[in-house]
């Protein structure tokens, strides 16, 4: 009899944990009738595998404000998906060293490029503002950039009138998972070249290609 | 299909197939590989290890048949077991990647260095897949395909002369090049009867004359007649494999004699099937990267009904499948078959 289960769409996938012997884990999503949930899942039958997946769910309530309900399945608050988000927490939740507590970023990074503390206001209704806390130069184009990061990293939308403005469109605030995605916003031609490159990884190339 | 011969088990169906004899239904085959990071997980048997060990190859391949759904056990997942055993350098890399031949470090120059070692099938590294099939064919008996893989001379040419020195050679001494050939073909055949004798009930043979390295006419002039030759020599139903776009050579190798071809998704199924025309059957051709890898399960289904809407004899990927490829994408596979031949049988 088979031992896999239908358990959703797997939307992100670690290939080797390396927190915990090299287990995969995968980020899987279902979409029952009211919201979309997630699963952490691994096939994995290492005896510290479970204890693993508990710690990157609590991890990632912690890090990105992500609920878990009684069933184990993992939802945000407001019952949208923000896959790519979810994605990008797990990712991220993932990474991190399990040795030391998870604790929730601050709304505020500081930006090596500009020299400059850049922060995020969260304004209510899931509205966002970046800002700089030091006036130095060129720093209006560092926070616009960081907004349009925080924008694709968050499948968030840009306002109209103002590059530093930015929202979901749940309508409902994300202050921890702005702040984790903070972190990324500044290049986030290199998260996203990361996540490529770990994905690229297992698959066959052409004799051509190999060295 | 519309003779609907009684219900088969797979192995049944998927020798019918190769023989292009009737089939209950279209059999699901994988010539290559269809391993996963999960599925490596799932039964505890990780790359490298199960690349080397026989019964973490064998447990591993089997999930293919068990929770995958396919009519076919291929425990041969990479392309490097009988090159190790002529002295090639192998990067055995982790779980989650393929173990390569370091190409850029050939081990032979000229004919006179190929050497057929006399522990070719006995070296761990080979020896590992012909206990595992044994273990397999233990296990399943007759109710599934067991696929062996033996590389071709032509792929034993680019692990042990380099890629780039062989195709030099090609192009300048075809002679010499058609020597060495002669003389790697028998390692493909040694090593392919090896895994007959310990149970395969069909074997794959890749020969890497891809559609980017080489042209039909190369394919002509250099390898139709040794795979005649090896469609002769080895007494279980071949699959040639060669990734690429290839119907410039579709013709030549339907004349050899082998039992399939199992072609890649950059030939159209249609086109593939109006130039071999019942000569050979034809396995395949679901795209890795970009569908099994990247899209979604409707998009697997779409092109499982392309193949079986052009008649396609054997369903499956085109070549192995990338290590991170989801479950939900591959279990498609067997269901779309199934569905179409519930909407097309009725």
């Amino acid at each position: 009899m088979a031992l896999t289960r239908d358990i959703g769409t797997r939307i992100e996938l670690v290939p080797m944990d390396s927190h915990c012997n090299d287990i995969t884990v995968a980020l899987y999503k279902q979409t029952p009738s009211d919201a979309p949930v997630y699963r952490i899942h691994t096939y994995s039958q290492h005896p510290d595998a479970q204890e693993r997946i508990g710690s990157l769910a609590a991890d990632m309530q912690v890090l990105g404000g992500i609920q878990q309900a009684d069933d184990g399945l993992l939802r945000f608050p407001c019952g949208h998906a923000h896959q790519y988000a979810a994605r990008r927490l797990f990712l991220d939740a993932c990474k991190r060293d399990p040795s030391e507590a998870a604790q929730a970023h601050p709304l505020q990074i500081h930006d090596k490029k500009s020299a400059c503390d850049i922060a995020v206001d969260s304004l209510g209704d899931g509205q966002y503002c970046v800002r700089a806390e030091q006036g130095t130069q060129g720093v209006e184009r560092r926070t616009a950039t960081i907004a349009r990061g925080l924008i694709r990293l968050g499948e968030m939308e840009g306002a109209d009138d103002d590059a530093n403005r930015l929202h979901f469109v749940c309508g409902h605030a994300h202050d921890a998972l702005i702040a984790l995605l903070l972190r990324r916003a500044p290049n986030v031609r290199a998260a996203m070249r990361e996540a490529e490159e770990m994905a690229s990884r297992g698959q066959l190339v052409a004799p051509s290609a190999q060295n | 299909m519309s003779e609907h011969p009684p219900s088969m088990n797979s192995r049944e169906r998927v020798l019918a197939a190769l023989n292009r004899q009737p089939v209950d239904r279209t059999p699901l085959c994988n010539p290559t590989s269809v391993a996963t990071v999960e599925l490596m997980d799932l039964v505890d048997a990780p790359f490298p290890d199960a690349n080397r060990k026989p019964e973490l190859m064998a447990r591993l391949a089997a999930t293919g048949y068990t929770e995958l759904g396919f009519d076919t056990i291929m425990p041969v997942f990479s392309i490097i077991q009988e090159s190790a055993a002529l002295g090639c350098k192998i990067q055995w890399e982790q779980k989650d990647n393929w173990p390569t031949v370091r190409m850029n470090e050939p081990i032979w120059t000229s004919p006179d260095d190929i050497n057929v070692p006399a522990d070719l099938c006995t070296h761990p590294d080979t020896r590992c897949v012909t206990d595992a099939i044994k273990i397999l064919r233990k296990e399943y008996g007759d109710e599934v395909a067991v696929i062996g893989k033996t590389m071709g001379p032509w792929s034993l040419g680019y692990h042990c002369f380099g890629v780039e020195p062989f195709l030099l050679m090609s192009l300048d001494d075809p002679g010499k090049t058609k020597l060495c050939l002669d003389r790697m073909k028998e390692i493909t055949v040694e090593y392919g009867l090896a895994q007959i004798e310990a149970g395969a009930d069909a074997l794959t043979l890749p020969d890497h004359a891809t559609g980017d390295l080489v042209s039909g006419e190369y394919y002509e002039r250099y390898l139709r007649d040794l795979h005649i030759e090896m469609a002769e020599r080895l007494p279980v139903p071949i699959i040639l494999h060669i990734c690429g776009r290839t119907v410039d050579r579709m013709e030549y190798i339907a004349q050899t004699g082998m039992a399939a071809f199992h072609f890649d998704s950059k030939n159209t199924p249609m086109e593939s099937m109006e130039i071999v025309k019942e000569r050979i059957a034809l396995v395949g051709n679901i795209n890795n990267p970009e569908t099994l890898f990247s899209k979604g399960p409707e998009v697997v289904r779409e092109e499982v009904y392309r193949n079986l809407d052009a008649g396609v004899q054997l369903v499956g990927p085109e070549c192995a499948i990338p290590l991170q490829t989801s479950i939900e994408n591959l279990k498609e596979i067997p269901r779309a078959v199934r569905d179409w031949h519930a909407a097309y049988d009725r």
